[in-house]
């Protein structure tokens, strides 16, 4: 029982790593907290379920499509967040929860409140390996977690792109004296964003139901790694990633399922109670 | 603001003369309301409970006004709610009494959440309020024996009626007592907040706001203050769920801990003029009956979606809120 919570504690942990990439992408290169982050996950989840289900199109075929329209959601939220005036991070925080109760209740309206799932069949079943139990769906998120954590590694620290970005995220100014153009630094880091959430969307649908107000979940996991690793850290992303999904995973088999909700809370309280420092620094500039 | 506001004193008077003619002519047509509508129980129930949220704007912004954004007041609104209907329900105590036990238990609650949040600042209050919902939420949600966890309480007792004499307010006879009572407890909580924010604490309030190392520099303890206006925030926004409870007869942990009751007394509060004493008010008796008669029926599904364009363009176009910015610019 404890190798198969270890295993879907770390298979669920690379997925949450996927979802917060995205969120800390946006949130170090603009100091923009996206609170509407979960909701266009979900979105991306709808979009996948609706061609997978009513036009039968292949699931993996759906993730291209699910990826554009995002990315035409986060160009347009990033015009939103450019006219914003001072204090930045608290006002983007008030726009974007305005901005997801806007998807939310627009999602409602289209897909319903029903319960939906991406049922693909061969991702429930599995292999049973001695001592524990790997359903195909924790390899396939496993896998493409980790691709995409390696993708992104090799572009943020191999490339000169990646070395702009990662300027822009320790100092905006400094990187900005140095030749780096800022906005269009800010526009990639949420075409980065938005193709990460396009992929985490469809892969949400299949190991969760896609319901309108389960973003707001997907959002406080993401604020939580973020915060957990602090800003523009890839390595601190990867781990907190892990460690919150591996508690939930803990948690369930110690105290029940209906715990799991409070874990990743009490992990960011415990975070900003405990050890506010290197959040501290950052919140004062 | 002053200084401009000596020049142009003439146009000032005239705005301000404007302003209170309509103020009063607001305020009596909200008295007035039951006879008008001729006890047409829809209109009043949603005049109930748009003053209803007024309150918990009001109540929102006894924080706001000294500079934290909450995205957490569900917490407060939800354990109030349970307080008082846990209380009254299983133990049989007069709601009268559990309605200000409940906003103490809201207020205890404001205390663990200072006490978690405390040096943090704007963003990342906002963030960390967030997610301090989900701790009183769980635990009621999985506290089965005492809240009957995601089942919810059914049945909660409505307020006892008063006697006065030989007047008696019989509040389960009609709506109109309901709404009544929510007017004058609005009222009291308006005139609190007025006072409050006119007299030094109200100044010590917006001091912090505007700077606070020189809010400390002039010998204001800033921590201490901030937790008053915490606490009374949150007691305000338990009594308010409680009230929520008596006169809904219904709840359950998503429905007084969800994001709605978070939200809904921000965006008032931000739409209507987070500096301002009215304006989260007026905001809420505005824009919730406007959701209710007229996006309500066009959009079953999805008619919030109002909220959430109303704080995208107050944020974009208007920052200092409606009734902040007619203010400015008269």
């Amino acid at each position: 029982m404890w190798t198969t919570a270890l295993v879907s504690g770390i298979s669920l942990g690379s997925f949450y790593i996927l979802i917060a990439l995205g969120f800390a992408l946006i949130f170090g290169v603009t100091r923009n907290f996206n609170l509407a982050h979960g909701e266009l996950v979900v979105f991306a989840g709808y979009v996948s379920y609706w061609l997978w289900k009513v036009w039968a199109w292949p699931f993996v075929l759906t993730f291209p499509v699910a990826i554009l329209a995002t990315l035409l959601i986060c160009l347009g939220l990033q015009r939103l967040f450019a006219r914003l005036c001072e204090p930045l991070e608290l006002n983007s925080i008030v726009l974007s929860f305005g901005m997801a109760i806007l998807i939310q209740n627009t999602m409602l309206f289209w897909f319903s409140g029903d319960y939906r799932l991406i049922r693909i069949p061969t991702l429930s079943q599995g292999l049973h390996l001695p001592g524990f139990y790997l359903s195909y769906g924790q390899l396939t998120l496993l896998f493409l977690s980790l691709t995409v954590i390696a993708v992104l590694y090799i572009l943020m620290y191999r490339t000169y792109l990646g070395k702009a970005l990662r300027a822009t995220i320790q100092d905006k100014g400094a990187a900005a004296q140095a030749g780096i153009n800022v906005a269009v630094m800010g526009t990639l880091a949420f075409c980065l964003g938005a193709i990460l959430i396009g992929l985490a969307g469809p892969l949400y649908g299949c190991i969760h139901y896609l319901y309108p107000s389960t973003g707001h979940e997907i959002t406080l996991l993401a604020i939580t790694i973020t915060i957990f690793a602090g800003v523009g850290r890839l390595g601190g992303i990867i781990l907190a990633g892990w460690i919150l999904g591996l508690a939930e995973s803990f948690a369930v088999i110690l105290f029940g399922t209906s715990w799991r909700e409070m874990v990743a809370a009490v992990l960011l309280l415990a975070l900003l109670a405990f050890k506010p420092r290197g959040i501290l620094g950052k919140g004062e500039q | 603001m002053s200084f401009f506001a000596s020049k142009n004193t003439k146009f000032r008077t005239q705005g301000l003369r404007f302003h209170s003619v309509g103020l009063m002519t607001g305020l009596v047509l909200l008295i007035l309301l039951p006879a008008l509508v001729q006890s047409n129980n829809y209109i009043l129930q949603v005049f109930t409970h748009a003053l209803l949220l007024a309150n918990l704007a009001l109540a929102w912004n006894i924080l706001g006004v000294s500079g934290s954004i909450s995205l957490g007041h569900a917490a407060f609104f939800g354990a109030g709610a349970y307080c008082s209907a846990v209380l009254s329900l299983e133990y049989g105590f007069s709601p009268w009494f559990t309605i200000p036990l409940a906003g103490l238990l809201a207020a205890g609650l404001g205390l663990i959440m200072d006490l978690i949040c405390l040096r943090l600042r704007g963003a990342y209050f906002a963030l960390a309020t967030l997610a301090f919902v989900e701790i009183p939420r769980v635990i009621t949600d999985n506290w089965d024996g005492l809240t009957h966890g995601s089942l919810g309480l059914v049945g909660v007792p409505g307020l006892p009626s008063l006697s006065l004499g030989t007047w008696v307010v019989d509040f389960s006879a009609s709506i109109t007592a309901s709404y009544y009572f929510v007017f004058v407890y609005s009222l009291v909580l308006l005139g609190l907040v007025r006072f409050l924010f006119s007299s030094n604490l109200g100044l010590a309030f917006q001091a912090i706001r505007e700077e606070e190392i020189a809010a400390e520099a002039v010998g204001i303890p800033a921590n201490r203050y901030r937790l008053l206006s915490l606490l009374l925030s949150a007691y305000f926004t338990g009594v308010t769920g409680a009230c929520y409870a008596h006169l809904v007869h219904y709840i359950e942990p998503g429905l007084v801990y969800g994001l709605h009751f978070s939200a809904i007394p921000m965006i008032f509060a931000i739409c209507g003029g987070r500096f301002t004493i009215l304006g989260p008010a007026m905001a809420a008796l505005v824009i919730y009956p406007l959701d209710q008669f007229v996006f309500h029926p066009l959009l079953p599904a999805g008619h919030e979606f109002l909220y959430g364009v109303v704080l995208i363009l107050t944020v974009l176009f208007l920052p200092a809120g409606f009734w902040g910015g007619l203010r400015k610019v008269s």
